[in-house]
């Protein structure tokens, strides 16, 4: 569950994100909103990249913005990011076994995270494989592998299906809709396929100039006209 | 003369009997060496792996010191010494580089605070050779985690700018100061005449110059398996994930600071016993030897060679250290050295694989077709 009260982030003029109130307790919410609606920001405020002027979020009943970036990983919270970050020159293992270092209890708990996190992505088989050698939904998987280490409470995806075609969308969307029951964890998605947000996410929170358009259950969410005006470009 | 009425033709039998059974169990253990030998190349599949590379890192290192012990002496020796020497110090330049993308023009000036340091102690309580090294290691070490705290802050030019400044600082300092060398007080010096200067002894098992060499080469070869061991391990990862991006090594939960301050300290540990080596090597250390352009020569090296590869350190220092050698060696001077690694670089913006990649990429060309051809061989053999 996040909660989040009366959130500004200002950049010089500019305010990403203006008196933000918002609560996420579905397993998969979605987050949309046309570019440059602070949707990026929100995240980046989360995992605490940046800091807010204004506001309070909790998580799971706990305080977040007095948290550095890496005790919020320590409650559970991983992220993806936009661009993919896989290290090419480590295999698809070793780029998960990066994280499992730092967030997993131990070395053996380590070693069945991993194992568990490459077997629900699809990546057993590819696990030897160089980061260059994985092709993007390959490196799709293996940051979404990356994120289920070390006991996640709040997972953020920002753009998990850009770039893939719609039948590696259609996996993907296969492999989320199981994520949250499989780990029991909370997904975050921010994405600009409609369809994707519609058919995984039970609420959906629109942003538009960092302020929020509307938020509920996607289906009211995607059918609200001021939604449909604003973001989606028609009435 | 045999007499055919004495042969006990029972015995003649038996021993025939015997010697097919020989020839039988020989053939059995033919097939059975070529089958295993199959599935032992099957299972060993063309991966390079770390027991591979280990092995390869011990043949061409062995092979080469080997020879240069055998065919070398006196000023070729000694250059070749002070080669490995230099290629400690890439090996560290290279990881800084290779692993987290930052430019270190420090690295000689670290070679030579390792080589204070363990004359300093050497000339305190007269230790073992290897406590003096480690001293010289270790104290290095410290020095270069302190002088890599700017990289905590700033890369590229302006982290490169700030340690050549550094650099230039330690040159300054150490020709006011010097080299200890065996007299009273903290800086150890003597008077002006320096008939009392004392030299640091070398290894009781080392002390002849190819007997210093070879034992130079194992350091070597310890320190390039440190480093590997490193790279493969939990802090080479950690190091992969901040060169890629640092948000999102945050995100997965490394420390940045403890990380690139390990790399910092491990850089110049290898830098310090570089320096402790040398001093082993001549005995004292001179001011003179250790001017700010060095370090700039060592990163060249580090292009040259190739950061990616262990392989590219220890050529990236036999080169920087055998050009200057061939150019005192047919009396040109030391300078036009300059010039050629000025132009060798251009080939490095052009193959940021440096010569050490490349080569690595060839040697698994060859590995990979050499085990596909074995294993191809040895099933042909073993089908019945």
């Amino acid at each position: 569950m996040i909660k989040i009260a009366a959130l500004t982030v200002q950049f010089g003029g500019i305010r990403p994100l203006d008196e933000l109130d918002a609560e996420f307790a579905a397993p998969i919410c979605g987050l949309i909103g046309p570019n440059g609606a602070g949707k990026t920001t929100l995240l980046n405020v989360l995992s605490g990249f940046v800091a807010p002027v204004k506001g309070t979020i909790v998580v799971n009943d706990t305080p977040l913005l007095s948290l550095s970036p890496r005790r919020r990983v320590g409650i559970g919270l991983r992220r993806t990011f936009q661009q993919e970050l896989v290290v090419d020159e480590l295999t698809a293992m070793e780029n998960i076994q990066a994280v499992a270092d730092h967030v997993s209890a131990d070395r053996a708990s380590a070693r069945r995270e991993v194992a568990s996190a490459l077997d629900f992505v699809g990546l057993a088989e590819r696990r030897n494989a160089l980061g260059r050698q994985l092709n993007l939904f390959e490196r799709r998987m293996v940051e979404i592998a990356k994120t289920l280490i070390g006991r996640p409470k709040v997972i953020l995806m920002d753009e998990p299906g850009a770039g893939l075609n719609e039948a590696e969308t259609e996996r993907l969307r296969r492999l989320l809709v199981e994520l949250p029951s499989a780990f029991d964890a909370q997904l975050v998605l921010i994405d600009h396929d409609a369809d994707l947000i519609a058919s995984l996410c039970m609420e959906t929170l629109v942003l538009d100039f960092g302020r929020r358009l509307a938020m509920g259950p996607t289906r009211a969410v995607l059918d609200d006209p001021d939604v449909r005006r604003a973001y989606l470009g028609r009435d | 003369m045999i007499d055919l009425r004495n042969i006990d033709i029972g015995k003649i039998e038996l021993r025939k009997a015997a010697l097919i059974r020989l020839i039988d169990m020989a053939e059995a253990i033919r097939c059975f060496g070529t089958a295993a030998a199959a599935r032992l190349l099957s299972a060993a599949g063309t991966e390079i792996t770390p027991a591979i590379r280990a092995v390869a890192i011990v043949a061409v290192i062995g092979v080469v010191s080997a020879v240069i012990a055998l065919t070398c002496g006196g000023f070729w020796l000694s250059n070749f010494t002070q080669a490995y020497c230099m290629s400690l110090a890439i090996l560290g330049c290279a990881l800084l580089y290779g692993q987290l993308g930052l430019v270190s023009l420090c690295q000689w000036a670290l070679v030579g605070a390792g080589g204070w340091v363990s004359l300093r102690v050497y000339h305190s309580i007269h230790p073992p050779f290897f406590v003096t090294m480690l001293a010289g290691g270790v104290g290095a070490s410290l020095i270069g985690m302190f002088w890599g705290l700017p990289a905590l802050r700033m890369r590229g030019l302006y982290l490169a700018l700030v340690t050549l400044m550094l650099a230039g600082a330690f040159q300054t300092l150490v020709i006011v100061t010097s080299f200890p060398v065996g007299g009273p007080g903290f800086l150890g010096q003597v008077g002006a005449s320096g008939n009392d200067r004392i030299s640091m002894a070398r290894p009781i098992f080392a002390a002849s110059d190819t007997g210093y060499f070879l034992f130079v080469a194992a350091v070597t070869l310890l320190c390039i398996f440190l480093v590997e061991a490193h790279r493969r391990s939990k802090p080479g990862r950690a190091w992969a994930l901040i060169r890629k991006s640092e948000q999102m090594a945050i995100a997965a939960g490394v420390r940045i600071v403890f990380y690139k301050a390990w790399a910092f300290a491990l850089s110049g540990f290898l830098a310090g016993i570089a320096g402790a080596l040398l001093a082993g090597l001549f005995g004292q250390l001179d001011a003179s030897a250790f001017p700010t352009t060095n370090s700039i020569v060592i990163f060249i090296g580090t292009l040259l060679g190739g950061y990616e590869v262990w392989l590219g350190a220890f050529l990236g220092g036999v080169l920087t250290r055998f050009i200057p050698a061939l150019l005192i060696d047919l009396n040109v001077n030391t300078n036009v050295g300059f010039i050629i690694f000025g132009a060798a670089l251009l080939f490095a913006l052009r193959d940021p694989l440096g010569l050490g990649g490349q080569l690595s990429i060839l040697a698994e060309r060859f590995y990979k077709q050499l085990v596909g051809h074995l294993r191809e061989s040895l099933k042909a053999k073993a089908a019945p």
